[in-house]
């Protein structure tokens, strides 16, 4: 018999049944709430961009990570980024390269479209900090004191050669040249021993932006600007660099030819030494194969005391405005920056960890103990000097001073007459 | 009746013409009115500068080592697109049998997708593992780099743009070849015409008038259009010496964002397009009535 | 006189196939690469023949690494929006030009011959900048509705509708047929080739489009066959050329594969582009 109550019972299960029914859904949306739109440059850093994001996804189901189409190199993804913020179509998290970050941050920050990071590291206590993060690290994502980035990748140049041309070139594999002269030496011993080779490449000729130039001559004590903003470069460390440029072509046995191509001849056993992004070891170890025992060496410096190497390399930055994304965003960028991202990171390319966490046992260090290679890396930590920006139009810069080093390193171009017209040119835009 | 249908027309006409204002005359006006203000994209103030962009234009080298090379490879480029169509037309038409099997051949380049083409002409052409620097190191001219030597990647540009031309026009020339009728070959003839030379020159060449002021306008303007092979190949290197127009307005307006800078040049490029289209219709016009 | 035909024949040919070796190179050089192994890759003019056969593979990188598959996706959908609006504006259009007197119609035909010189790269600056006002950057509409307007194909429709014969069209509209019929019922079935003929045209152009598609799309997801091909290429880095051939021999099959199946029509769409 149906009386009142077992009536209303059921009414009340049936409601509540029905109510939970539609909330069900609501549930798992607000379970995989949010949607990260995030870019990175460099399209073969996938391979560890792409493994972190799923690794993350697994430990943060309620947060998916969607890739936009990578930017083929800093300089792109920094125009891509700065068209974006006036059209609205900033994504939420990016990976400027840190000569870029200074000139985004100037031009993010006063629309509030980047975050300042501090508070939020602060949150996580000085503890977690200092053991994750040395300072000379964290400064690398900081723009005039904010601390907007989070160094995600970090990098200073390496020499990679090929132990069988500098062995035909009488050198001694294990004692790569720790001076210029030695090298350009030794790559002209390579040219005379192996005609149909290149002895060394040093590409800035063609290389996609302008660290390679800037290692040129931060490692002979000389700056890209002063501390007055104005270019710094025309003075002895300049005309070293300069010279050094042409002698690479004139008497190294240095062909110009594109980045692409460079690291494609020395994986074929074309050319005896290049010099790169340890970042790059992973794809040059791949298109070496098996021809040869890759092996890698620190970067020369000249000036013991000034001279270092600009650290190459990108930092996790936060664009969103949107609240739940902005909490989600630290989280990925906080794990990127973790140990366990840094591990990927590192083993995918042979980057420098930003965390010192992961160069610990349980992390990197069988790793380096088995890759001997991306040592060398590692080695020049402490030479490590900020990638110079020169602000708005440092990607039209970076393509006059490319066809400055060309002429000069084709010859058509005396060094010092170069290096003036470099100066000219680059005061001249920065201006305007 | 004429009134149902004068209204029918305008209806019709209505939806394309509200699109040619959208699409072509609106963005026109736009430039021309960007071109004469300091508009850089995002800025809050605008100022009129009347036609200093235009006047720097020609100050600025880049904008004209860009003309420069952009007319270059016009000039090498046209010729071989128009008189090679021709002469691909007039020996493909003469087959029977193997027609077919030419006409696919030479056009091939032309349905292919040039960013794919141009990859893979960027492997062959590599100076040290490509096939064709393998190929002229064989035949004894080691050390030719035709993309990376600032003297010949122009040229090389010119020549894969070249590539992917010549079976376009060899199409036109063959329709326009087999438009002309039979009847006049043997009236030539009769008049005493000889061998093929003067056959060509009496009948053929006249007659094809109209096709080769077609062939050479679309060449010519396909020509100044070239960006694909640059953006995929050289960027605009080595040493600036494959920037042509469009990719310095590429890089102008859409990377660098000197937005009225960029709308003044578009101005120069579109005056060049319109000009060289009037001076070719007179010019082979003329020549067609004469002939 | 046989013998200096045949000489001329054998000139002929001689010259048509070199020239034919050369169109065909980078195709027969894309597909070896397409099948051959890594460390076979360089080096490989001397060794035409791969030892190993690594087109599976090849194939499989590139379906699987790049963003081709989706890039193709949304090329057919763009290419195929972009035709359908450019024949529901051109056709009323160009009848109304060809077969209608109305005010207008001379200065409407002259902006047509005007606009048949201004290619897409003139107004793109203004457009791009409209669709970001709007908000509409990195959409399909983006990425159409440039393209809408076609005045190649009201030339061209305009051309073939002047030939059909105007008895035709006054017998229709005797019958009591309006014009809006006429267009639709009975000029556009008989301008089916022209159709077919610009159809072709008009895909061929898109798919193949580099510029437009460069500026406004930003996400991997409204990539389209150009724009992964470069972006593959940016990933590969040399590392694995076969892999790259492979994308570009599928990013560029369906038009080439398109072509074999319709080549009458093909050629028959380029040759109707020209002058009459």
């Amino acid at each position: 018999m149906i009386t009142r109550k077992t009536f209303l019972t059921a009414n009340l299960a049936g409601l509540t049944a029905a109510v939970a029914g539609l909330a069900a859904p609501g549930i798992l949306r607000a379970q995989t709430a949010v949607t990260l739109d995030v870019l990175f440059a460099n399209p073969s850093f996938a391979r560890f961009f792409t493994p972190i994001a799923e690794a993350f996804s697994r430990a943060n189901p309620g947060i998916r990570i969607v890739f936009r189409q990578p930017a083929p190199n800093y300089d792109e993804q920094h125009q891509a980024l700065l068209r974006g913020a006036l059209t609205n179509q900033l994504p939420d998290v990016t990976f400027p390269g840190f000569n870029r970050l200074p000139e985004l941050a100037r031009t993010l920050a006063p629309r509030n479209q980047i975050l300042d990071l501090a508070p939020l590291i602060a949150a996580e206590g000085a503890a977690w900090k200092d053991a994750n993060f040395s300072p000379r690290m964290l400064a690398l994502g900081q723009v005039g004191g904010t601390q907007f980035g989070m160094p995600f990748n970090a990098s200073s140049p390496i020499a990679y050669y090929n132990p069988e041309l500098v062995r035909r070139g009488g050198g001694d594999p294990d004692a790569f040249p720790n001076s210029w002269d030695g090298v350009v030496a030794l790559g002209a011993r390579i040219k005379a021993a192996v005609p149909t080779a290149m002895g060394v490449s040093y590409y800035i000729n063609s290389f996609d932006s302008d660290w390679l130039w800037q290692a040129l001559i931060q490692q002979g004590g000389g700056r890209m600007l002063g501390a007055d903003g104005a270019v710094a470069f025309g003075g002895p460390a300049g005309q070293a660099a300069m010279v050094l440029a042409r002698r690479f072509v004139a008497e190294g046995g240095m062909g110009l030819i594109g980045d692409e191509q460079n690291r494609q001849q020395f994986g074929t056993g074309g050319t005896g030494i290049i010099f790169d992004s340890p970042a790059r070891l992973g794809v040059i170890t791949g298109l070496v194969g098996g021809r040869f025992p890759l092996r890698t060496a620190p970067f020369p410096i000249t000036d013991a005391t000034n001279g270092g190497v600009p650290t190459g390399g990108n930092a996790a930055v936060i664009l969103t405005r949107d609240a739940a994304k902005r909490e989600a965003a630290w989280k990925y960028v906080k794990y990127s920056g973790g140990p366990e991202a840094q591990k990927v990171a590192v083993e995918m390319t042979g980057y420098l960890p930003t965390n010192l966490l992961a160069e610990g046992p349980d992390f990197l260090g069988p790793w380096y103990a088995a890759n001997p290679n991306a040592r060398s890396a590692a080695m020049q930590a402490n030479r490590s000097l900020p990638w110079e920006d020169y602000g708005a139009n440092g990607p039209r810069i970076h393509r006059s001073q490319q066809e400055v080093l060309t002429a000069v390193m084709r010859g058509d171009l005396a060094p010092p007459a170069g290096l003036a017209r470099m100066v000219q040119e680059t005061t001249a835009m920065m201006r305007g | 009746m004429n009134r149902a249908k004068a209204l029918a027309g305008a209806a019709f006409a209505a939806p394309a013409f509200a699109l040619m204002l959208a699409l072509l005359i609106g963005p026109l006006l736009v430039l021309l009115v960007l071109s004469v203000t300091d508009y850089r994209l995002g800025a809050l103030a605008v100022r009129f500068v009347g036609l200093g962009h235009y006047a720097a234009l020609f100050e600025d080298a880049v904008f004209r080592r860009a003309l420069q090379n952009t007319f270059l490879y016009v000039a090498f480029v046209l010729p071989g697109a128009v008189f090679g169509g021709l002469g691909i037309a007039l020996l493909v038409h003469a087959r029977t049998r193997t027609r077919s099997f030419y006409e696919i051949v030479y056009f091939l380049p032309v349905t292919s997708t040039l960013v794919a083409m141009a990859t893979v002409w960027q492997f062959m052409l590599h100076p040290s593992l490509g096939p064709v620097s393998a190929a002229f190191a064989a035949l004894g001219f080691a050390g030719i780099d035709l993309l990376n030597d600032p003297r010949l990647a122009l040229g090389t540009i010119a020549l894969i743009g070249l590539w992917q031309q010549i079976g376009f026009n060899m199409v036109l020339f063959l329709a326009g070849l087999s438009a002309i009728p039979r009847d006049l070959y043997e009236a030539a003839a009769l008049d005493g015409a000889g061998g093929g030379a003067d056959r060509f020159l009496r009948v053929t060449w006249p007659l094809l008038g109209p096709t080769t002021m077609f062939v050479t306008i679309t060449s010519t303007i396909a020509a100044f259009k070239v960006f694909d092979t640059v953006a995929v190949l050289t960027k605009g290197g080595p040493l600036g010496s494959t920037e042509t127009l469009l990719y310095v307005l590429y890089l102008e307006g859409f990377q660098y964002f000197r937005t009225g800078y960029a709308a003044a040049m578009t101005i120069v490029l579109l005056a060049f397009l319109i000009i060289l289209s009037i001076i070719q219709a007179r010019v082979i016009d003329r020549r067609v009535h004469y002939a | 006189m046989r013998r200096r035909g045949l000489l001329s024949a054998l000139l002929s040919h001689a010259v048509l196939l070199a020239g034919a070796v050369l169109m065909a190179a980078p195709f027969l050089w894309m597909l070896l690469t397409s099948i051959r192994p890594p460390e076979e890759v360089f080096g490989a003019v001397f060794n035409l023949v791969p030892t190993r056969f690594a087109g599976i593979e090849n194939y499989g990188a590139a379906l699987s690494q790049s963003n081709l598959p989706r890039a193709m996706l949304n090329g057919a959908i763009v290419c195929l929006g972009i035709l359908a609006v450019q024949l529901l504006f051109a056709i009323p259009a160009a009848y109304a030009l060809a077969k209608l007197r109305f005010r207008g119609r001379e200065w409407l035909f002259g902006l047509v011959l005007f606009g048949l010189c201004v290619p897409i790269q003139v107004p793109a600056l203004p457009l791009y900048l409209g669709l970001a006002q709007a908000g509409l950057l990195d959409s399909f509409f983006a990425l159409m509705a440039p393209f809408a307007l076609t005045v190649f194909g009201m030339f061209l429709f305009r051309q073939f509708f002047r030939s059909y014969p105007d008895e035709v069209l006054d017998a229709a509209r005797l019958d009591g047929m309006g014009e809006f019929e006429i267009v639709w019922r009975l000029a556009t079935p008989a301008a089916l080739p022209a159709i077919a003929a610009f159809s072709i045209f008009s895909i061929v152009a898109h798919w193949n489009d580099l510029y437009w598609p460069l500026i406004v799309v930003t996400s991997s997801g409204r990539s389209v066959p150009p724009l992964a091909m470069l972006a593959f290429r940016d990933t590969e880095t040399g590392g694995n050329y076969g892999a790259l051939m492979a994308a570009a021999a599928l990013t560029t099959a369906p038009l080439i594969i398109g072509f074999f199946a319709a080549r009458r029509a093909f050629l028959r769409g380029i040759t109707m582009t020209g002058p009459r």
